[in-house]
């Protein structure tokens, strides 16, 4: 009976996600916002590559090391930036989110089933990224290659990871301002910089490289990349090499393990705080 | 009592709550200074994983620093006028007597006077912990691209603001899809002479970029090998698009005012 | 006579696009509010009021028909309306949840050019009276949903407006800050000379305690408008009487009595409660004479009046809602 329960949550919210997204833009500004953003941030950083090595061919490694990051960070970006939005604009911009919280549905699911457009329509950025990366800016990827199994494993574990965070940021967002916009591009930022994106963590200080180890993004991303781009030698340059994919797989489970339940008591304790300071029905613009 | 009057009024008025705000929510001091400061990190450690000359390292903290304006002009010009709407607030504006354009100065200066705490912190802060080394020869003409960058990207921010009038929803998108492509064709992080002459002098007519192009060559030492145009130029351009972009606010904001009274959107929300 | 408000064949339309039909919002209205008036302006949801405020208040262009506020046309002229209009509107949630009920005050009488000082002295004085003193220095998210439109209200005077429009001011509020509120409105009009106000409400006793005049609007059109008795006098209607009694013999008889056209008895316990439909008020004291002459004492005796909502549904067909 729960699980029906849950499941119609999940349904109508993922219903309401999705509208939300998609239905009151014109379908060319849409197409352009899952094209033109992404396809953008990356070729900032590819530019930047330019700017110091004049080819793609002159580090391949490198460069599929960053473009491979840069994508499959957009999951992070974009999950964590929709579920934080959703805390922001039920609370602020429809007010409805108290009608929400007192609602007897489970608050996780509703978060979870607005969280579900957004990852379709982040596989949709990244999957355009990749091809743009490919047919236009010397990426090579071998599609017979890859590891399918593995990388259906990965995506598993990670995005429920990222969720996960993204439901004790949305815990957090209830207790701040306007800012809650600054939570996700400060966490986003963090995990963008300790857990070797577009850089391998060993340029990162001693401490910065320890940190990145205790983040499951790092090995997430690690496993991506190997799946992916098997063979390339991106697997020589990340920080990890000395680990198989068994043992980096494991780590992923361990920490996303950790993260899952410090997520959970984050938004539990956020959810109680804000409670108490009466702030689930504040209006911070200014 | 004269328009000018008036109108000086109305724009200290709306500019107080923006001056005030972030005083009296203290958290953005964690979220909008500290954290941005990772992502600049980032693609300071990505240009150095490449061996990267340290000039760049200066870029990336500029870029970074910047980017708070731009942001703030998207979302807090632009976009406001669609939140005031939310909130009830933009009707009691249009009954009220200034000129919007007052109301709309008013967010600016306020926002950039919050902006800039938060651009100097970080940049402050990324100069400090990444060792930027810093050489001004021309502290006047630095300080005239700022402030001439700040009008003219404000002038444009004000001129989008009109468009969210009538355009609602569809107009947050747009917002969302200026920073990315803006932030490309602006150069924010890379020098703008990267993208090739043509590219580079098509995205000059965001301000910004030739803003940011001109401090480069007057904040840092051997920046001049990789700049798009003489600063000196790109001053001059940048006087003409502040000038056009004001020019063009007021025209758009009473156009639009017109479209979305005669439309019957200026109060509707939820559009 | 110097209008504040006239309106000639005001029509306003919203859609009708892509070949569907339009809305009609106003259709044809015609209405002239003099300078000094209390104004009211009644009909049910989705009648028109908000637009008409709207257009008033040039927020919203016309489709048809000339509009004068204030002798200045609100198409060509709106800039001259402005400085002299303000609005207040029901369950609006104007102003920034971060600054002070003072801040968020001084701000919007900033946007009329008043003063710094002049507008402290002001909002000090109108917070006093709407009993808010205390609250001066809260922030606008900390205060309850009645202070929160007595700051509202308190914004649309501030100004000194000579037309202010009020969109259902008291709703949804206690009887107290209700009470405050009215009380306000009245004395704004009557101790300053010249000064209008057009008020919507959803509240007959509000329109019928405070307007000098009352417009009811349905579907677009203005169908009735003049004070509040005429309009009452207007609904034909026959005398009622309630008259409670200590019982007595025959009851039943005092309908035979003549110019009585109908009685509904309640019997309670130890009294009788009777209310009588007479042809004509005269009547009542054979009534009496017919309880008293069988040792019936009469309790009490009530006139029931007839109320606008009489009007409002004799006109509109519907009550309100």
């Amino acid at each position: 009976m729960a699980v029906r329960e849950h499941l119609r949550t999940l349904k109508y919210a993922t219903w309401l996600g999705w509208q939300i997204e998609s239905n009151w833009t014109k379908p060319w500004l849409f197409v352009a916002y899952s094209i033109a953003k992404p396809i953008s941030a990356t070729l900032i950083l590819v530019l930047m590559y330019l700017v110091i090595f004049s080819s793609s061919l002159t580090r391949p490694d490198i460069y599929a090391f960053m473009f491979s990051g840069n994508a499959f960070y957009m999951y992070v970006a974009q999950v964590l930036f929709g579920i934080v939005m959703v805390i922001h604009e039920d609370r602020e911009h429809y007010q409805t989110l108290k009608q929400i919280y007192i609602a007897p549905i489970s608050f996780y699911v509703y978060i979870l089933g607005r969280a579900v457009p957004k990852i379709v329509i982040t596989t949709i950025a990244i999957l355009i990224t990749l091809a743009f990366g490919v047919l236009v800016l010397g990426l090579e990827i071998d599609l017979a290659a890859v590891n399918w199994g593995l990388l259906a494993l990965a995506m598993i574990v990670g995005l429920i990871c990222i969720c996960m965070i993204g439901i004790a940021l949305a815990g957090v967002s209830f207790l701040t301002a306007k800012h809650g916009m600054g939570i996700n591009e400060g966490i986003a930022g963090m995990f963008y910089l300790f857990c070797g994106v577009v850089f391998p963590i060993t340029v990162l200080p001693q401490w910065g490289q320890a940190v990145g180890l205790g983040i499951p993004i790092t090995y997430w991303l690690e496993i991506v990349r190997r799946a992916v781009l098997s063979g390339s030698g991106v697997e020589n340059i990340g920080g990890l090499q000395s680990y198989s994919e068994a043992e980096i797989f494991l780590f992923l489970l361990v920490s996303c393990a950790i993260f899952f339940v410090i997520s959970l008591a984050i938004f539990r304790y956020a959810d109680r705080l804000a409670r108490k300071k009466g702030k689930l029905d504040m209006t911070t613009s200014y | 009592m004269s328009d000018w009057l008036l109108n000086y009024r109305a724009m200290m008025g709306r500019a107080y709550p923006r001056i005030l705000g972030p005083w009296r929510e203290p958290s953005w001091v964690l979220f909008d200074i500290f954290l941005p400061l990772l992502g600049i990190a980032a693609f300071i450690f990505y240009y150095r994983s490449m061996g990267a000359p340290e000039v760049f390292t200066g870029f990336v903290v500029l870029g970074g620093a910047m980017t708070a304006f731009w942001i703030n002009v998207l979302w807090s010009m632009a976009a406001q006028f669609y939140w005031e709407k939310e909130t009830g607030n933009l009707q009691l504006y249009m009954l009220a007597p200034m000129s919007r354009m007052a109301v709309l100065a008013g967010m600016a200066v306020g926002g950039m006077f919050f902006t800039s705490v938060r651009a100097v912190s970080t940049f402050v802060l990324g100069f400090l912990i990444f060792d930027v080394q810093i050489q001004v020869t021309e502290p006047l003409a630095l300080m005239a691209v700022f402030l001439l960058t700040l009008i003219a990207i404000y002038g444009m921010g004000m001129m989008f603001a009109s468009l969210y009038l009538v355009w609602g929803r569809g107009a947050m998108n747009f917002s969302t899809l200026m920073q990315e492509p803006i932030y490309l064709v602006s150069g924010f992080y890379f020098p703008v002479k990267q993208l090739g002459f043509w590219v580079a002098a098509a995205g000059s007519i965001i301000p910004i970029t030739l803003g940011l192009d001109a401090l480069r060559q007057l904040m840092f030492a051997g920046s001049e090998v990789f700049a798009f145009l003489t600063w000196q130029f790109e001053l001059l351009v940048m006087v003409g698009l502040a000038v056009l972009f004001l020019l063009l606010a007021r025209y758009s904001l009473r156009y639009m005012e017109h479209l979305a009274k005669r439309e019957g959107r200026l109060t509707l929300r939820w559009q | 006579m110097v209008f504040a408000i006239e309106a000639e064949s005001l029509t306003r339309t919203f859609g009708g696009k892509k070949g569907k039909e339009p809305l009609v919002a106003l259709d044809n209205v015609e209405l002239q509010v003099e300078e000094g008036e209390l104004f009211g302006l009644l009909g049910p949801n989705g009648a028109g009021k908000t637009t008409l405020i709207k257009i008033l208040s040039t927020l919203l262009l016309p489709n048809s028909g000339t509009v004068k506020v204030l002798g200045h046309d609100v198409v060509k002229d709106s800039q001259s309306i402005r400085r002299r209009i303000n609005m207040v509107s029901g369950g609006e949630s104007s102003g920034y949840g971060i600054l002070t009920v003072k801040e968020n005050l001084w701000m919007f009488t900033q946007f009329y050019g008043i003063p710094s000082e002049v507008a402290k002295r002001r909002i000090d004085e109108m917070l006093a009276s709407f009993g808010l003193m205390d609250k001066k220095n809260s922030t606008l998210r900390t205060i309850s949903t009645g202070q929160r439109q007595k700051m509202n209200v308190v914004r649309g005077f501030v100004t000194d407006p000579d037309l202010i429009f009020l969109d259902e001011p008291t709703l949804g509020l206690d009887v107290n800050a209700s009470f405050i509120i009215r009380d306000y409105i009245r004395r704004w009009v009557k101790e300053r000379q010249g000064k209008t106000v057009l008020l919507t409400t959803h509240y007959m006793l509000e329109a019928d305690e405070l307007c000098d005049r009352v417009a009811i609007i349905d579907r677009g059109r203005i169908l009735a408008c003049d004070t509040p008795a005429n309009l009452k006098k207007g609904v034909s209607r026959n005398s009622t009487f309630s008259i409670v009694t200590t019982p007595f013999k025959d009851v039943g008889g005092a309908g035979q009595l003549p110019g009585v056209k109908g009685i509904e008895a309640k019997e309670q316990p130890d009294r009788l409660e009777i209310n009588f439909v007479l042809e004509d008020e005269s009547v009542i004291a054979d009534i009496i004479s017919y309880i008293t002459a069988r040792q019936g004492k009469v309790l009490s005796l009530a006139k029931s009046q007839p109320t606008l909502e009489d009007v409002f549904i004799q006109l509109v067909g519907r009550g309100l809602g």
